[in-house]
Parts: C-alpha cells; structure tokens; sequence
C-alpha cells in the first residue's frame, strides 16, 4: 500500500512538474506573441467620453495604444490585461492647453557675467535656445521649434502626469517670437515618442531683450513684430517675383526667421498670444487684426470683459487656471492693497463661467503654476463660479484638442483615438477625489503622490545674515551688515533685505542646484544717498552663501551670508507690483 | 458669501452702465458762474449751457430745456480744461526705447492704460487734455500721442480724432548720457551735442533716401515696368518722411541756448519747422531766434538746476519768451506736476508780471495751438467741445479747487461725489479683503509693504532723467 501511495506521488509530482513546463512555455510564447502589456480592458467603470452621452457602467478595451472598444455592453477581450474599474471614473486625459513642459530651462551663459546695467536688463524669459546663423537675436527667432527641444521626463512632466495631465502644449520661453509649439504626450522615451503634432502655433511675447538689445522696451516690441511681419510679407512678394524670372534681378539674402514667418501671415499657422488686461487683450487683438493673423489668446484674465470682440474674431482663449492669490504675510502695519488688486482675485475664477456664456471657445491652461495640484483645485473653483461642469471638463479635454488641431487624436473616448485616459475615483472636480491610473498612449503609468518640484536639493528659505565687502576707492566705508529674508519656491527666491544698505525686496531671484542669483534695490547709508540696484551671484552650502555683488554706480565686490534661526519679524517695504 | 456676491455683481454691473451711461449725451447748465473764456475776457453772471459733448451758448440767463441737469455755480469760475503739453501718464512698461539712438518706429499709441489712476487725479486738477510723449533717452524718439483724458473709456477713445501727429526729439545730456552713471552699459553714440545733431542730420539724409526709393518705385510700377521689386518698408524712417512733409510736428526736448540754435538751424537746413521746444529753459536767451524760426515753447514754471544743463534756468523764462512773440505753455512732464498746472501758469504772474489773462492761455489756448487742436479746445467758445472745468474760486488762486471736470460734456470728475463715495469704496474694501482668495496665505508669505521714512508719492514716475525725485 505505501508503494502504490508513493507511486502516486511519484506520478503526481511528476504531473505537476510537467503542467508547470507546459504552462510557463505558453505564458512565455504569449508574451512573445503581443506584449503582455499591450492591451488593457476596464471592466465595470463609470465611462465619460466628452463627446457623447456617459456610460454608467461600461468597459473600456485598449489595444496597441489606441481605444479599442468602448461600451456598456463591450466584452472584454481574452488576451486584455483586466483592470477593476467598480467605483472608478473613465475621462479623456487632460490637456493642458499652454505650458513649457519637456522644454528645459536654459542653464544661464557663462559669459554673461552680471556686469551692472547688462544683468540689470537681463530678460526674465531668457530664451530656450539660439538658433544657428539666424538673422534675429536669441528671443526673436520664430524659427525654433519646441520638437528639437522636448526632452523626455523630468519633475515637471512626472508631477503634472500626478495630477491627471496626459498631454500638453508646449513651447520655448523667449522675448517677441518664441518659437512654434507642438503637442506632446507627456510619456515616452524619446521626444520623437512624445510629440503629437508639430508645429502647432507660433508663440509671441511681449517681453523686451535685454542687455540693452533693441526692443528694450514694450512699445519698441510692438514696432519691432510689426516690422518683421511687414519684412516676412515682402520677403515673399521678392522671392515670387525673383523666382519667376532671376535673370537681371538682385536676389534677396535668405533668411530663415522670414521664412519662418510664412505660413503665420499666410493665415495657415495661428499665433499664440499672452495677455491678461483688458487694455492687453486689445492691443493684441488690434495687432492680430492690422496684419490678419489668426490668434489664440493666451491667459485671460479679462477676457470676459471684450468676450463679445472675441467670439466676433472666432478667437479662442486657453484661459489660465493660475488665478491670482495674495502672496504677502498678513502684518498690521501692512499698506493696504489696491482695490484694483484685490477685486482681480475676486473675479478671476468667474471669467470661465462668462466666457462659456458668451459663447467663446476656451480651454484650460496651467499658466505656469508652480504647484499643478491648483489645476484641478481652480478648475473646480471655476465651477463655483458660474461654469457648468460639462463645460468645465470639456475645457480640459475636447475644446483644446479641437484648438489645437489634434481633435481627431486627442479629447475624448471614442473608438480609435489615443487612449489617454485619466482615472478617478470619484467625480474629477471633487476635492477628495484620487487619480487611480493615467493612460498615456495605451500605457498605464507609475503614479506617484505629487511633491512639489523643486522640494529636493537645496533649499535657500530662510533668514539669513548678510555681510557685503566692497572694493570702493577714499574713505568710504567698506562694509555694510544687513538681515536678508529669502523664500523659495521651485526655482524662484523672494524676499527682502533690510539693514545698512536700506530696504529692498527683491526683484529677480532664482536658484539653480546650488547656485543663487538675486537682485535688490539698495540705499547707502547717509543724507541724500540715491537708490540703486545690488545684483548678488552666489553659491549655497547647507548654511551659507557666499559669492560676489555688483552694485550699480558703485562696483564690485563679495558677500557672505550665514542663515541664521531667528526669523525677522520686521517687514520691509517693498514696491507694489504696478500690473 | 452672499453679500459678497452682491456687492461685486454690483460692481461689475456699475462698470457696464457706466460704459452705456447716458451721460455722455446730457444736456447740463452752468449757472451764473465768472466764466473765464481765455478767448474773449472774462463774463460775470455768465451761463454755459454743454449739449452733446459741446458748448451750445455761452451768455446771461440762458434757457435751459427742462431735463437739462443744472449745475449752480455762483461764487465758483469756469474756465477751459487745462491742457499738458508734455506728459507720460498712463502709459504702460518703460517710456523710452533706450537700445538705438533713433527710435521713430516706437509708437506711445501702443502701451496706452486707460486705467491708470493718474488721468483721474489730473481731472481732479483740471486737466482735461495731454500730448503723451516719449521720453527724452534718445536723439530721435517715439511717436507722440495727443488725448483727452477720458477716464472710464477703453483706450481707443482717448486719442484725439484728426491730432497732428507728432515725434519727439531729445537734445543734451539726456541722449548722450551724461547725467548718469551706468557702469557695465555698452556706450551707445552719441556721447557728444556734436553727436546728437548728426544722428539727427544721419536719420534724415536716410529718411530723404527712404522717400525717394518709393517714389521711383512708385513711378515705375505708374510706368507699367515690370519684374519691380518694391523697397523694403522701414517703420523708422516713415515718420521721419512724414516730418519733412510737414505732416508731423516735432517736439523737441532742450535745454541750452547753443542747442536750441542748432536744433532750429537743422530743422531749416532740412526743410521743415520744429512745433515745440519742450523744456527749453535757456529759451529765454535766444528768445527772438525762437520767434524768428517759428517755434512755439513749452517749459517748466520754476523748476531748475536740476543738471547742470538746468543750471541757467530763470522762473522769468516763459514771461521772456511770450514777451518776444513765442507761443508759450507751462507743461508738467510728471503725474503730479498736472494736477496742479493751474498754480504753475499762477506762478508766472508772480515772475515776469503776465497777466492773469496771459497766464492762464499758458495752460489753455497755447497748449491748445501748440497740439493744433485750438479748433476743438482751449477756449469756451460756442461749437468747441465742452472741455470746461467748474473751480471753487479763481484757478490762479492758491485757494481754489476743482468742483467738476467735463470732457467732451461728459462729467469724469465730480468733487463731492468722489467724497460721497469714500464711504462705499471702504465697505467694498472690507467686503473684498474678508474674501478667501485676498487672505494671506496660511504660513510662508513674502513680507508685505509697509510705509516707510521716504516714500515714493507716484510709482510711475515719467521722464526721471528730467529732474524728478529719485529716491524710493
């Protein structure tokens, strides 16, 4: 009887063994036919597809990064990777209509030492990037392109997927003529993964060169793209006529900014431009008009205010979710703020519900906010003030791809698109809800609690000891002591100094890794000592800076500054932001 | 919450209505005021009736159509809007282009902000009209802008419609930067007055090419040839044309005597005549020169020594110069100097012994003939336009203030009903300050301003290089 019991065994293990082989080899012939992770169906969820009626409970089947199937009555296929998806949401991904993720910030010229008035001027939009024998200066070369720029990952891409953001536009930073943009999906490997459509607009700003390169101001902005639109028409109109018949005629240089510029004054390419007062939105809508462009404002703010000139233009808005907060602490010697200020932050979230209306197509843009978990945070203030939902999540899916031309690849849940997908349990404008899986291109992706970027590395807040030597001529006093304030957020420091050298909050403050660079309005010590601007270049190490100052009208010289961990309790004046 | 909401709808409902008001078109009776004409003297007991944005009579005793608002005046003056010939209100970002030396192609009429608070306190003083200006940081500046300071407009309405338009030129220590101290600033030419006049002359003589580019051009494609390729289109050099066709005036930022000669001796050189002098406080010395070229003026009252080009500055400037036939103004060149240029044109009674009469056309009908809009403004005259202001007392009077401001017939300033709404501002401040979005945050925060020892009275200051208070 043990015999037989043993033999059994035997047979059994055996069996088992063989089984084991047989079913490791087919799993492994299975993930070498299609990719185990290829295709996915959520089974059971709650389905929004933007473009038609909800499914309450439906599933969705993803193959080869595109939407498969979707319906309440779709089956799952066999080979689908199941997700559960009882108690979840199905939206399309969303869009962030504007920003410059994927582009990286320009690490700062090493020849540009800050020398007095230069770094004075220094632009705060320096350019992404210089274009090779362009005839135009850095920040004013329409012809970069964002899709030479992308690189994938990074903080950014990685906390804006956090919150739900499968795709966005992205374009260079720069002056006048940024660069044109392109649509990327925020996941890939390589740019050439990522980018959905290229080119997609022209960005154009207003901002002034600087170092004291012509336009330096806001009126020579508006004379200077005024003059290349004039130049890029002729351009044109000279090459046809050359290209007719060049015998005899004197050939015009080539020149690729110019070229660059065709398809924007031919109407085919539309530009993209910021502006946020009412007197901005006009000039830029005038400027549009003068040379026929087509435009698509960027910003907002008041666009409620002209939404009639707007939706008579066609023009459409990629509103921004960055509404204005107030940034300073509360003090009972504070000034009071202007009201003009303070009723801005009050009507800022009610401009969607306006515009919606008015009838005036807007998509939701981030603005360039430096925490995005506000995206969806404002998106849902919005709704409480006077947007419907529907329009609300239309504005972050369907509305800006159909402005953005990738209407037939992006937005919403339909048989054939790209399956980006953003999944939530509970409804997407809840304050409670959580992101349960974001799709990007079929793919499900790791997503991780959002930290605010920039929270590693070092950190300069804090209040900080400062002692300025100055190499200075006679008998002037070489030293000055002050207590400096410093607050960062992401790559941005702001603050205030006070002390010796005065009071002055500072005007253009950034930390890279461990390199500091502030500007503050300074005032010497003694009767009728005129203010000036101190440009301040440093080096962090766990509690000190130190590097070297240049003072405007005075010269050079070093600093030090220690933390210290007594905070300042002494508010310093600052000039009010006059915008 | 709900309070909150009501008050702001309020709010954005008052900012519509006041856009739709039928203000603009009322009819309004001033009566029985000392009404100061500037034109023809000074009428006691006088009457003047605004209809449609003009003045429809001006007389004793006028009949008034029944829904006309009625307005009394006894005790008080009336006199034109004052009118500032030298200004950079409401003008947004930077006033100057300072990367070239020659900067035609920047237009003021670009950055306007009608919502700048300074057109509101200069109606509070009286001044109704400005020529907008670029500032004085290059040979060859911007183009000018002449508008009426209608507060409450979008910016389109400001400009005046059929304004000569205008450049503006600099001369001395401004455009070759002397009187200040930039270490690190790359050197811009020129750095001389020799300089300065041959930017000027340089900019011409290509402006003179410019022209006659298009005019062959012109004449070529007239004469059907074919294959022409037309010149290039240059935004600077077109208004400099424009100058040398007389369809620009210039206005001149100056300040010594040799400058002035050689701004003068240029402009006839080239075939045109310079409109103003702006500044021009050595004028006095080279008074029938000015006279003589046809220049008009526009100064300061007693502002001086500022620079050393201001060191031979005299209050008595202005009196010489009208003395010796040049069409003088007072200007204000600051947001804070133009509420009040009734007490600087005051300030000429006392030196140089204008008189009262003369002493207000600085401020009215000069500036008025200076912009080419002395058809429209600077008199009360029946058929210009009703740019009137109502004064408490005499506007020469150190005593006086301004009751009410009209342009246009439209009342943009109203004293006591600027106080009567003291009281509201402050219940909406309270309202929006309890908002959430208006709190502070909860820990962090940037220190916020608070007063200090010196404080900057205006944020915006114009053409610093000119002398303003630079301190914080």
């Amino acid at each position: 009887m043990i015999m037989r019991n043993v033999r059994l065994v035997i047979v059994s293990l055996a069996l088992m063994l063989l089984l084991t082989i047989v079913v490791s080899w087919q799993l492994r012939s299975a993930a070498q036919r299609h990719t185990a992770t290829d295709t996915y169906a959520i089974t059971n969820a709650r389905i929004v597809t933007v473009s038609g009626p909800a499914i309450d409970r439906g599933t969705i089947v993803i193959r080869d990064g595109l939407i498969a199937a979707v319906g309440a009555n779709v089956a799952a296929p066999p080979d689908a990777r199941p997700i559960d998806g009882t108690g979840l949401t199905v939206y399309p991904g969303i869009i962030d209509a504007s920003t410059t993720l994927g582009i990286p910030r320009p690490s700062p010229t090493p020849g540009a030492a800050p020398g007095g008035l230069a770094a004075l001027f220094a632009s705060q939009a320096a350019p992404s990037a210089t274009s090779p024998n362009s005839t135009q200066p850095p920040g004013m070369q329409p012809e970069i392109l964002a899709s030479d720029l992308i690189k994938p990952g990074g903080p950014e891409i990685e906390a804006a997927r956090n919150v739900g953001i499968t795709s966005a536009q992205t374009a260079p930073r720069g002056n006048v003529f940024l660069g044109q943009s392109a649509v990327i999906n925020l996941a890939g490997d390589s740019p050439q993964q990522m980018i959905v459509r290229s080119p997609v607009a022209l960005y154009v700003g207003l901002n002034p060169l600087g170092g004291g390169q012509y336009p330096g101001s806001l009126m020579g902005v508006f004379a200077s793209i005024r003059q290349m639109l004039l130049d890029a028409r002729r351009y044109q109109e000279a090459n046809e006529i050359y290209e007719r018949n060049p015998r005899g005629l004197k050939r015009q240089n080539y020149d690729k900014s110019l070229a660059a510029l065709q398809p924007v004054i031919a109407g085919r390419m539309p530009i993209v431009m910021q502006a946020d007062r009412e007197r901005e939105i006009e000039r830029v809508l005038d400027l549009a008009k003068e040379y026929n462009l087509q435009m698509i404002l960027n910003g907002g703010l008041e666009a409620d205010r002209l939404a009639a000139r707007l939706k008579a233009a066609n023009v459409p808005v990629l509103l921004s979710l960055n509404f204005p907060k107030r940034t300073t602490a509360a003090s009972p010697e504070a000034e009071p703020e202007p009201l003009r200020i303070l009723r801005e932050r009050v009507e800022a979230p009610r401009t969607a519900g306006r515009l919606a209306a008015a009838g005036v197509r807007f998509a939701f843009q981030s603005g360039g906010m430096t925490s995005i978990t506000d995206y969806l945070a404002n998106a849902a203030k919005a709704i409480d003030n006077g947007l419907s939902r529907e329009e609300a999540l239309r504005a972050m899916t369907l509305r800006p791809a159909e402005i953005l031309g990738v209407a037939s690849q992006l937005g919403s849940i339909e048989v054939g698109k790209i399956a980006n997908l953003t999944i939530t349990r509970g409804d997407i404008f809840d304050k409670n809800r959580r992101i349960a899986y974001v799709f990007i291109d079929g793919r499900p992706l790791d997503l991780r609690p959002t930290a605010e970027i920039g929270s590693r590395g070092p950190n300069a807040s804090g209040t900080w000891s400062l002692t300025v030597n100055l190499t200075g001529s006679g008998n002037e006093k070489q030293e000055f002591t002050a207590m400096l304030s410093l607050q960062q957020r992401a790559e941005r420091l702001t603050g205030s100094l006070q002390g010796q050298l005065g009071s002055g909050t500072i005007s253009a403050g950034t930390i890279s890794e461990s390199d500091v660079n502030f500007t503050v309005p300074i005032t010497f010590p003694g009767p009728g000592s005129q203010t000036t601007d101190a440009i301040f270049t440093g080096s962090l190490a766990g509690n000190q800076i130190s590097g070297t100052v240049q003072i405007v009208g005075r010269g050079a010289g070093t600093f030090t500054a220690t933390r210290s961990t007594v905070p300042t309790s002494a508010p310093a004046p600052t000039p009010s932001p006059d915008r | 919450m709900k309070t909150l909401m009501i008050i702001v709808c309020l709010i954005f409902l008052a900012n519509v209505a006041g856009a739709q008001s039928p203000d603009r078109t009322k009819t309004r009776i001033i009566r029985n005021a000392t009404v100061l004409t500037v034109s023809h003297g000074t009428l006691v007991n006088t009457d003047v009736l605004i209809r449609n944005g003009k003045i429809a009579a001006v007389g004793q005793n006028l009949k008034a159509p029944d829904d006309a608002q009625v307005i009394d005046a006894t005790g008080k003056f009336v006199s034109p809007g004052i009118i500032d010939a030298h200004s950079h209100t409401m003008m947004d970002g930077s006033v100057n282009e300072c990367t070239k030396s020659v900067t035609s192609m920047a237009r003021t009429q670009d950055i306007l902000n009608p919502t700048a608070i300074g057109i509101y306190r200069e109606l509070a003083g009286g001044t109704t009209a400005a020529l907008l200006l670029h500032g004085s940081c290059n040979a060859i500046g911007g183009l000018s802008t002449t508008v009426k300071l209608k507060w409450g407009h979008p910016a389109a309405d400001f400009p005046i419609p059929g304004a000569t338009p205008g450049i503006k030129f600099a001369l001395g220590e401004n455009p070759k930067r002397t009187n200040f101290n930039i270490p690190g600033l790359q050197p811009r030419y020129p750095a001389t007055r020799m300089g300065v006049e041959e930017t000027i002359r340089d900019a011409f003589a290509r402006a003179r090419d410019y022209k006659r580019d298009w005019d062959d051009y012109r004449a070529g494609v007239a004469r059907d040839e074919k294959n022409l390729i037309p010149p290039r289109r240059d935004l600077e050099l077109e208004p400099l044309v424009e100058v040398l066709e007389g369809k620009r005036f210039v206005h001149s930022h100056c300040y010594r005597a040799d400058e002035i000669l050689m701004l003068m001796n240029l402009a006839d050189e080239l075939g045109f005549k310079v409109r103003t002098l702006q500044h021009v406080l050595e004028g006095y010395k080279v008074a029938s020169e000015i006279a003589r070229h046809g220049a008009m003026a526009s100064a300061f009252a007693d502002f001086w020594g500022y620079k050393m080009e201001a060191y031979d500055a005299i209050p008595y400037d202005v009196a010489i110069m009208t003395r010796h036939g040049v069409v003088s103004s007072v200007n204000s060149d600051s947001d804070e100097r133009a509420r009040r240029l009734n007490i600087e044109a005051a300030k000429m009674v006392r030196y140089g012994g204008l008189t009262e009469d003369e002493a207000l056309k600085l401020v009215t009908l000069n500036p008025a003939m200076q912009l080419g809009i002395e058809n429209r403004v600077g008199t009360i005259d029946v058929g210009k336009d009703a740019d009137v202001v109502v004064w408490s007392a005499h506007p020469l009077s150190v005593y006086t203030h301004v009751e009410q401001t009209f342009v246009d017939g439209e009342l943009l300033f109203d004293r006591q009903a600027d106080i009567a709404r003291r009281a509201q501002l402050e219940a909406e401040r309270k309202t929006l300050e309890a908002a959430e979005s208006n709190k502070s945050p909860a820990q962090g925060g940037t220190p916020p301003r608070a007063p200090s020892a010196i404080r900057r009275a205006y944020t915006h200051d114009d053409d610093i290089q000119d002398g303003e208070d630079r301190r914080p």
